[in-house]
Order: C-alpha cells, then structure tokens, then sequence
C-alpha cells in the first residue's frame, strides 16, 4: 500500500492544479507579445515566454487542462461503454460475449495512431475527434477485463445468493458484480488514461491533436522543436511535465495493481551472507556404517517478521540399500529436507546449521560444481508432480539422454540407446515412440515413469523420491510403488521415501522417520514403531490412516506456520496427551531403547496403540 | 499441425477482411455526404461542382454494397486507388516508403532484443542491485513518449554536442556509411520503449521459469547452470515474450510515425501525415490498410514461431 500513496498524491496534484488553473491568476495563455518572444524568466512570467510571446508556465498548466481533460474523458467514456459491454457479454453471454472478445481483437489490429490518423482525416482535428478516437481504442480493453470478471464473479456464492432472492438482473449487475470488478476495471482505467496522454500528446505534436492556439503539451514540444538551438529550455519544460505525468500515471497503475492483485506477492528478501557463512554447530560422530547421513540440519528463510526455522535440528541416517521413509503432514519440512541433501533448496531459504554427509563429504559444504557431479549421478530424486517435473518443450527421450550426458561421456547415439533401454527398464510401453514423445503426449503415470528413468539413469547410490504417487490415480500410484521397489531389489540403490500416507511406508520402507512442524519426532524401523509408536503424534497418524489408502482424516487442527511455532512440544495443541509440562520447554529427541527415538516427554505415559483403538 | 495452420492463417485473413471493411465502411458511417465531408475546410462549402467530380471519383453515387464489393475487388488486385490530390497511384507511393519504413521498424526491433532479452535475463538471475538498477530505469524509460525521447535526442546529440546529424536520409547505394549514420538516432528513439517492454516481460518470464518444477529436475539431474539457463529456463521463458514483441509491434508502428517525422525519415510518414491534412482519403486508407496487413502479419509468424517453439500450442 506504501507505494500507492507517493504516485497517487502526484497525480491528485496536477489534476488539482489542472483543475484550478482558472483561479491560479495566470496570464492568458494564448496572448501573444511578440516583442518578448523566446524570453527568460522574468516576473509576470516565470518560466519564461514561448516563439509567439506566450507565457510558458500558463500554457504548461492549461495545457495540463487540456491533456488530462482529453484522457481522462476518453478514458471515462471507453470505461463505461466498456465496462458495461464486458458485464452484459459476461451475464447474458450470446452475442455480448462476441462483441466483448473479439471487439478487442480486431481494434488490436490497428496500430493506434493510424486508427487516429483515420479518424481525424474523416472529421478534422480537436479534442473531440481525439475524445471520440480514444473512447473508441480503448473501450474493448475494458470490456475484455469486464468480461473475464464478471464470468468468475457470476459464479461466487454472493452472486448466487442474491440471484436465488429473486433480485432483478439490472439491480445484480450494478449492485452486486459492479463493486466486485471494479479493482481490475480501476487499473484499466488507470492504463487506458496513462496511454490515452501519451497518444494526445503524439497527435497534437504531429499538429492533428488539439488545434491551436489551444495550449497543450505536444503542441509546445512541437512549437519549440523549431527554436530549441536558442531556447532549449522551452522544449524542457513541456517534456518534463510530460515524462513525469505519465510516470506517475505508471507508478499509480502498478501500484493499484499490486493492491489488488493478491497474487503478484513481492518477492521474499534473500538471506544475509553472514547468516550462511555462519559455521554449524560442530556435528557429533558421524555412523560408521551410514551411507547418507543427515546431521541436526536447521534451515532459515528471512521474512519480513524475522527469521524462522521451517526445517529444525533434523537428523537422519541411511545405511546401504535400505529404504527410509519420511512421513508427516504438508508443512512439516519433509520435501525442504530432501531438497536440502540435493543443494536445490529455494533461493529464500538457507541451511543455517548442520551438515548432510553422502561418501564422506558435507554436502552443505561441497561448491556448486562439485555438488553437480554428485547430483543426478550418486544422489538422484522424483518429485511430485510429473506434470510440472518435465520439461514441456523438449522430447521426453532428450531429457533423459541429457541426463545421462551429464554424467556419462557417451554419444548422443549411445545416451539414446541407453535411454531406450532405461525406458523399457521402468516398462514404459512403445518405448521407441515414446522417446519422441513430447511430455503432454503422456499420462501422469508415464511421465512419472519418464522422471524414474531419468533418475535412475546413472545408478545413483541413494534415489530420493518426493511423494512420487500424490499427484496420480490410485491404480496407477501402487504400478509405481512396484517398479520402485522391484528397481530398489535390482540395483540395491538406497532410497529416502518420502510421504504422508503410511501404508505406503508400510509397503516399501524398512525404517521411518516422522517428522512434525520441522522436527523429527519419532523415529525407528518400520515394524517396530507401527507397533508400538512412542510419539502421540504417530499414534494419531496410524489411527488415522487403518488400512487403504484413507486420507488423513482426525487429527484436530492443522500444522502450525513456521513462524508460529510454539516454544515447548510443537504438537501439543493438537495432542490428545498433552500435559502443562508439555508446552513449557522445548522437549528433546532421547532415545528410549536401542533404534528408537521420541521427541515425547510422556512416552512412557502413552496407552498401548491396541487398547486406544478400542 | 496443418490443421492448426490453416485455422490461423484462416483468422489472419478474416481479420484482415474486417479491417478493410470497417474502414471502408467508416467514411460512410460519418453523418453527411462522405465527398463534402471530404472537401470542407473550416465552414466554407465545397464548390458543389468538385462534389459531383468527387462523387465520381470514388464512385460514391453507386450503391453501397455495389461500392463495397468494387472496393474488394480492387483490394485483391492490389489496388488502392490513386490520391485525391495528385491522382498518383497509392500503391506506388506505399511501395517507394514502405521499405524506409520496414528497415527503421527492423532496426529498432533488433536493438531492442538485443538489448532488452540479456538486461531481463540478467535482472532475474542475479536479482539484487542489477535486479533494482534496471527495472528502475525501466519506469523512467516506459514513462518516455517516443516523440519526446526523439527530440530530446536531437537536442543533445545533435544540437549541443554535434555528435550526430538532426535527422535525414541517404539512400544506401549512393551513400551507405551516411544512410547508417542517420539510421542510429531514429532507430535508438523507438528501440528504447520496446526494449523497456521486452526487459520486464523477460525479467518476469524468466523468473516465472526458474521457480518451475522442471527447472529444479533439470538441476537435479547435475546440469550445468549454463545448460540450465539455456536451455530450459530460457528456451521456456522467451516463448511468451515473442508473443509480447508481436503485439506491441502496433505501438512500434505507430511509433514510426512520430519518429520519421522528428527525424525527418522519408518512409510511410510524410504521405500519411500530408494525406491526413489534405484529407486524402484514399492514400490515407492506403497506408492504414498497409501497416495494418504488415502487422496481422507479423503476429502470424509470430504465432508460428511460438508453435514451431512450443509443441503445447500445436497439439491444442
């Protein structure tokens, strides 16, 4: 909103000067004195006189009269007949909509200043022709905008509920939709204003604007053009008031725009140096036997109200081919920690403490290079979404070989081969075909099959699988769940899964680590912690998910924002358990036998999962 | 594909059919006999014997569709009639202008890719001060009207420093290095607002594309960020500009016309801009049918350079 109030005084400022020019006490602005031509500034005219004697600064305010009464009057014209068109097309649809869609295209076929040119030939020049020609560019503009509107608006809840009490059409469309789409129809107006000055000013400096001796300010640019080797300042002036109409104009419409439009979010500051050269806590003895290890990994991202944690103190380990799951509800860091161990974190958000260990180096510490080669060769992950994973304008097989390039020095006859094999391998159907096949020529399941191939392609250590079932069909869902498991048994690969359904951990992991509002909270094998589970917030996800594939459904409230995460037990608000005790300090991961581990200070309190079904 | 092309250029054509009809029609949508209209200057009548002959001129005493139709047909041959003032064929003046036209509008145009798709991309990928600098420089340029940048150009490359001439024009045979040299000026005033535009389209195209899924996969796959640059986000991101270059094409054309005529550029301007104060219609229907042709033209093969780039729109 800071950024509306500076352009908006600017412009209420020459519209009130403009407005008030009559009572300003200024000269004439068309009385010549030729006697005085081209002056300086003197008293009685400040800015000095123009080639025919006039007062300068008169003429600037008059002429701001002139232009900004032109644009605005076409923009207010254009923006009613527009804005009621777009309505009418938007509710009735039918030939309405015709004329508010296609009007627009076929006004965009004509460059501007010809259609004014055409125009002004036809009914000469002045600020009507030119009130009459803007009216008519800009109006499809505002029908446009009016059109899509109200097309989203007429379905809103609002809009049916006075439609359902029987109000008539004409008291729905001006007094229900009329307010709901003025934003956008604001910001139109506030475009079609800034280009309608700019188009005045263009024509009356081509001399087939406003007529003379009327002041305005592309007729001054263009009366000085002639004397600018003896008063340059005389074509200064008009330009600058001008320039610094139309910036503000500018100014105003982004603004407005970005007041309105909730979307277009200002981008998050990145993090100071000093918070990422900031050394990590020294990291305790590393598992001998681990291939991947993660070690109390904190991840920072700066906003406006400080720096918060999403990801917290996270350890993890994974022996050699054994797969980990990670389980927990959206919002509880899972994906920011993978993405972590990758080095593909968000540009907003850091480690800030911590270290992510893979055949002996520190990821965290390794350079971009260096951590290149480690990626998509000995550590390799599928996301989510196949339908955003891929590349849309390259063939399916090019992402592939590309990948197997960047590892591998093979022809790019041999990295096909190796790819037709690799999508035969994942049991890709017509592989030949599908090589040539662009990503929307393919289901889900297939582009999830394409980004597996892609993984697996330089027979990565440790394959990291972001939900790789979410987005798709359900019987599609357990086709990939197969392959991964039956590639897992074949290459011996280790495997971080992670997800938020546990019968898929139950399925295909051998340990899991639960993880809650960027914390690990319990973690152990998979049998063990089904069994027996020693965080609340497990037991809950277990009950809530019996068998199936179930949505997670029963658990009370939702994951708090990272930056209201409470000081003691994060789960706490939301836990059937909860003591005092437990809100009140942070609360430990300890390890209450062998392999296990709980962040639960009252783990030894908990029911048995069997009796608390019961 | 085919099919796709067919339908396109099939719209082209029918949007071309409607341009040509509305202005057709336009001189008979104003109340009042078209040929006085034509002839009045000020409040003086028309002599009505120049009436009669104008009427027969443009033979505004036959029916309406019957004029139409004639008008159509004369269109397809490729005739535009010959001007009111000197009974020169407009058709022979458009094609003595045109490539004047063409070859500052292609100049401006190259300067501007060339300067406004490196500024953008560079914007996004380092954001920061760079990022600040120019998208600020930016508004102050957007806020320029080409006119006002033209002349403020001659006032100190030319005026002050003498560095450049005012404005003119050589033809390439006889003089080539001369024929550049005033080239530069009026070619650099309408660059400046399109390579503005074309630096935030790309500025936020960019980013758009590199907080896309697939350009995190084509990082996970160990690329270089050079390879990531290029061929994924970029190869991306500059589809929709091209889009974006095609439709503020029109205000570049219009451009021209203030900028040939600050600059003096002997192109489509001058007979425009006479024929308009000579209320010349034919000449000036000439020209605007002309330009407007070029410029569904343009967004044509902008449009197939998008399907050529972006197998998504084909398959649609």
């Amino acid at each position: 909103m800071k950024r509306l109030w500076g352009p908006a005084a600017f412009v209420a400022a020459i519209i009130l000067v403009a407005l008030a020019a009559p009572l300003l006490h200024l000269a004439d602005p068309t009385r010549q004195d030729i006697a005085h031509r081209l002056s300086g500034s003197a008293p009685g005219a400040l800015l000095g006189r123009d080639e025919f004697g006039r007062d300068v600064l008169s003429r600037l305010i008059w002429g701001a009269r002139t232009s900004l009464g032109v644009a605005f009057a076409s923009a207010l014209i254009a923006g009613a007949i527009g804005t009621a068109l777009g309505l009418i097309g938007g509710w009735f649809r039918g030939l309405g909509e015709l004329l508010a869609l296609r009007s627009a295209d076929i006004i965009l076929c004509f460059p501007p200043i010809l259609l004014a040119l055409l125009v002004v030939t036809l009914l000469g020049p002045g600020a009507s022709t030119l009130i009459l020609v803007l009216s008519i560019l800009y109006a499809p503009g505002f029908a446009r905008v009016a059109y899509a509107e109200t097309l989203t608006a007429r379905n809103h809840d609002y809009v049916e509920a006075v439609r359902a009490l029987g109000a008539p059409t004409g008291r729905i469309l001006l007094r229900t939709l009329l307010p709901n789409i003025a934003g956008p129809v604001l910001v139109q107006l506030s475009l079609a204003v800034a280009s309608a000055i700019v188009l005045e000013s263009g024509l009356s400096f081509l001399g087939l604007g406003v007529v003379p001796p009327a002041p305005s300010w592309g007729l001054m640019i263009r009366g000085a053009r002639a004397t600018m080797e003896q008063a340059p300042l005389l074509l200064l002036w008009p330009c600058a008031a001008l320039v610094m109409t139309i910036l503000a104009m500018n100014l105003l419409c982004d603004a407005l725009r970005d007041a309105l439009d909730p979307r277009s979010t200002t981008s998050q500051p990145l993090l100071r140096l000093v918070d990422r050269l900031l050394p990590g806590i020294v990291a305790p003895a590393r598992d001998a036997t681990a291939l991947f290890e993660i070690r109390g990994l904190t991840l920072a991202v700066k906003t406006a109200g400080g720096i918060v944690r999403p990801v917290e103190d996270v350890s993890l380990s994974l022996r050699q081919s054994e797969t980990l799951a990670i389980v927990g509800e959206s919002g509880s860091g899972k994906s920011l920690t993978a993405l972590a161990a990758m080095g593909l974190l968000p540009p907003a958000v850091s480690p800030i403490s911590g270290s992510v260990w893979l055949d002996g180096f520190d990821l965290l510490q390794l350079d971009e290079p260096d951590l290149r080669k480690l990626r998509g060769g000995t550590i390799a992950m599928i996301f989510q979404d196949p339908m955003s994973s891929l590349n849309p304008v390259h063939r399916s097989g090019d992402q592939v070989v590309e990948a197997i390039r960047a590892h591998q020095d093979l022809s790019q006859d041999a990295a096909r081969k190796e790819a037709l094999a690799l999508f035969r391998r994942v049991g890709i159907a017509d592989p030949e075909q599908r090589l040539a096949a662009y990503p929307h020529e393919m289901s889900g399941g297939m582009k999830q099959r394409v980004m597996i191939a892609m993984a697996i392609a330089n027979r990565p250590a440790l394959l990291i699988a972001d939900e790789p079932t979410t987005a798709l069909d359900v019987t599609v869902q357990a086709q990939i769940l197969e392959l991964l498991a039956a590639l897992k048994r074949d290459t011996g690969m280790a495997m971080i899964f992670i997800t938020h359904s546990l019968s898929v951990v139950a399925e295909i992991a051998d340990r899991v680590t639960v993880m809650y509002a960027g914390q690990v909270v319990e973690d152990g094998v998979v049998a063990e912690v089904f069994r027996e589970p020693l965080h609340p917030y497990t037991r809950a996800l277990l009950a809530a998910s019996p068998e199936g594939d179930d949505p997670l459904v029963g658990i009370p409230g939702v994951v708090p924002q990272p930056n209201a995460f409470p000081v003691g037990c994060r789960f706490a608000a939301r836990c059937a358990f909860a003591a005092p005790a437990c809100s009140a300090a942070p609360v430990p991961l300890t390890q209450p036998r062998p392999g296990r581990s709980t962040r639960c200070i009252r783990w030894q309190e908990l029911p048995q999962r069997r009796e608390a079904a019961a | 594909m085919t099919r796709w092309l067919l339908r396109r250029i099939a719209v082209s054509v029918a949007l071309a059919w409607i341009v040509a009809t509305l202005v057709f029609l336009a001189l008979h949508m104003v109340p009042g006999d078209p040929a006085v209209l034509l002839l009045s200057a000020g409040d003086v009548s028309p002599d009505p014997a120049a009436v009669a002959e104008l009427h027969q001129k443009l033979g505004l005493d036959r029916p309406l569709l019957d004029q139409y139709v004639s008008f159509l047909v004369r269109l397809a041959h490729g005739d535009l009639g010959n001007s009111l003032v000197d009974d020169y064929p407009v058709t022979r003046e458009i094609a003595l202008r045109l490539p004047r036209t063409l070859e500052l509008i292609l100049a401006a145009a190259v300067l501007a890719i060339v300067v406004g798709i490196p500024a953008g991309t560079l914007a996004a990928v380092y954001r920061g001060t760079v990022d600040r600098i120019a998208s600020v420089t930016t508004a102050f340029v957007l806020a320029v009207p080409v006119f006002v940048f033209g002349t403020l150009l001659i006032l100190l490359l030319a005026q002050t420093l003498h560095w450049m001439p005012a404005g003119g024009y050589a033809p390439i045979d006889r003089n080539p290095v001369q024929h550049f040299t005033l080239l530069a000026l009026p070619a650099t005033a309408i660059a400046l607002g399109l390579a503005a535009v074309i630096f935030r389209m790309t500025r936020a195209s960019v980013l758009d594309a590199l907080s896309r899924d697939f350009v995190r996969t084509a990082r996970a796959k160990g690329l270089s960020p050079a390879r990531v640059l290029v061929h994924h986000v970029l190869r991306n991101a500059l589809v929709p500009v091209l889009t974006v270059i095609g439709l503020h094409l029109g205000t570049l054309l219009g451009g021209t016309v203030l900028i040939e005529y600050v600059f003096n550029w002997p192109g489509l301007s001058t007979p425009l801009l006479r024929a308009v104060e000579a209320r010349d219609y034919p000449m000036v229907v000439g020209i605007v049918l002309t330009v407007s042709s070029l410029f569904l033209l343009i967004n044509l093969m902008m449009d197939i350079l998008y399907a050529v780039l972006d197998p998504r729109v084909r398959a649609s």
